[in-house]
């Protein structure tokens, strides 16, 4: 799995499932990271159902990561005072600072 | 496995579009305002973005604790920092980078080594995924029920729930990633690739059907 005494790629037509699996790291970080749409795959994971079944499930939950991304939690009201505190022990001003981005 | 029912977007899962928001009314104003010492355009900059702040930290840190800790300091840091943010890119960019940023920190001197992720962060084997891939699963196809999946990921361990974080919910680049945990982009993949096949084992045992997953989505 992203070995670096991995070939490149595999021999599409003669990969086994084993190899399949030390590789899919590497199909998912490469190109659009859709393992199940890749035409050199194509063959492969109809020959191999099990395979197809386990791309369409880490596809699925790469997919709904997404919806995580809203952000839906709001913090206690504590925060808020905690900063407030904080800021006013410090001078409650607000000093520019230079350093770049 | 049943090929039927995947309700899956179809768009790239890194496009990094997703990461950037677009900008807010008034936040331009309260910025300079803050800049200027104006408290309550800095408490309209954390209401603005608290929400998203908090949400950032309890993902990566898993804790909620720990989240609001993190958030506290994210905007005690932002009130340090403010000066120096000069708009060359969007505030809610600068800012949910300088909260990954104060995660990281807080997690090597937490003594978590994210140098080495394979070495230092790698789970016990018993949290490790299963290699059963070639198994027929009749689970997980379809909706994934976004309630369950967040249990999940907050109870992956701490370098895969980075990496998932960092990648396929906040939308960073492996080679971002490498960049920020100083691992290769080899190493990013291969955390990702085991923080998935691990959710999926996850979700399994929560014994999700097809049907009761689209159930639950549909009435969210």
């Amino acid at each position: 799995m992203t070995d670096q005494n991995l070939p490149e790629l595999p021999d599409f037509d003669t990969m086994t499932p084993a190899d399949f699996e030390r590789y899919l790291p590497d199909f998912f970080g490469s190109g659009n990271g859709r393992v199940s749409t890749d035409p050199r795959l194509q063959k492969f994971l109809k020959e191999n159902p099990d395979c197809a079944a386990l791309v369409r499930d880490l596809e699925a939950i790469a997919d709904h990561a997404r919806s995580l991304f809203e952000p839906t939690h709001d913090p206690s009201d504590l925060v808020w005072s905690n900063i407030q505190s904080r800021m006013d022990a410090e001078g409650g001003m607000i000093k520019p600072d230079t350093e770049t981005e | 496995m049943s090929t039927q029912g995947l309700q899956m977007t179809q768009t790239k899962p890194n496009s990094g579009l997703f990461k950037r928001n677009p900008p807010i009314a008034g936040e331009a104003e309260a910025i300079e305002a803050a800049k200027n010492g104006d408290p309550e355009a800095f408490s309209k900059l954390y209401s603005l973005h608290k929400r998203r702040v908090y949400t950032l930290c309890l993902r990566m840190l898993g804790n909620v604790s720990e989240a609001e800790d993190m958030t506290q300091e994210a905007f005690l840091h932002l009130f340090r920092k403010l000066g120096s943010f000069r708009g060359e890119s969007a505030f809610s960019t600068w800012l949910h980078r300088l909260t990954v940023n104060l995660v990281l920190m807080h997690l090597r001197k937490k003594g978590l080594n994210l140098v080495s992720l394979e070495e230092t962060i790698n789970p016990s084997e018993d949290d490790a995924p299963k290699r059963d891939f070639g198994s027929s699963d009749p689970i997980l196809t379809g909706s994934v029920d976004r309630v369950a999946l967040e249990r999940a990921v907050a109870s992956l361990p701490p370098g895969y729930r980075m990496v998932f974080v960092l990648h396929d919910v906040e939308g960073y680049e492996h080679n971002e990633i490498a960049t920020m945990l100083e691992c290769s982009t080899g190493n990013s993949k291969s955390q990702l690739h085991k923080a998935r096949l691990k959710l999926r084992e996850l979700l399994r045992q929560t014994g999700q059907t097809p049907q009761q997953a689209g159930l639950k989505e549909a009435a969210v």
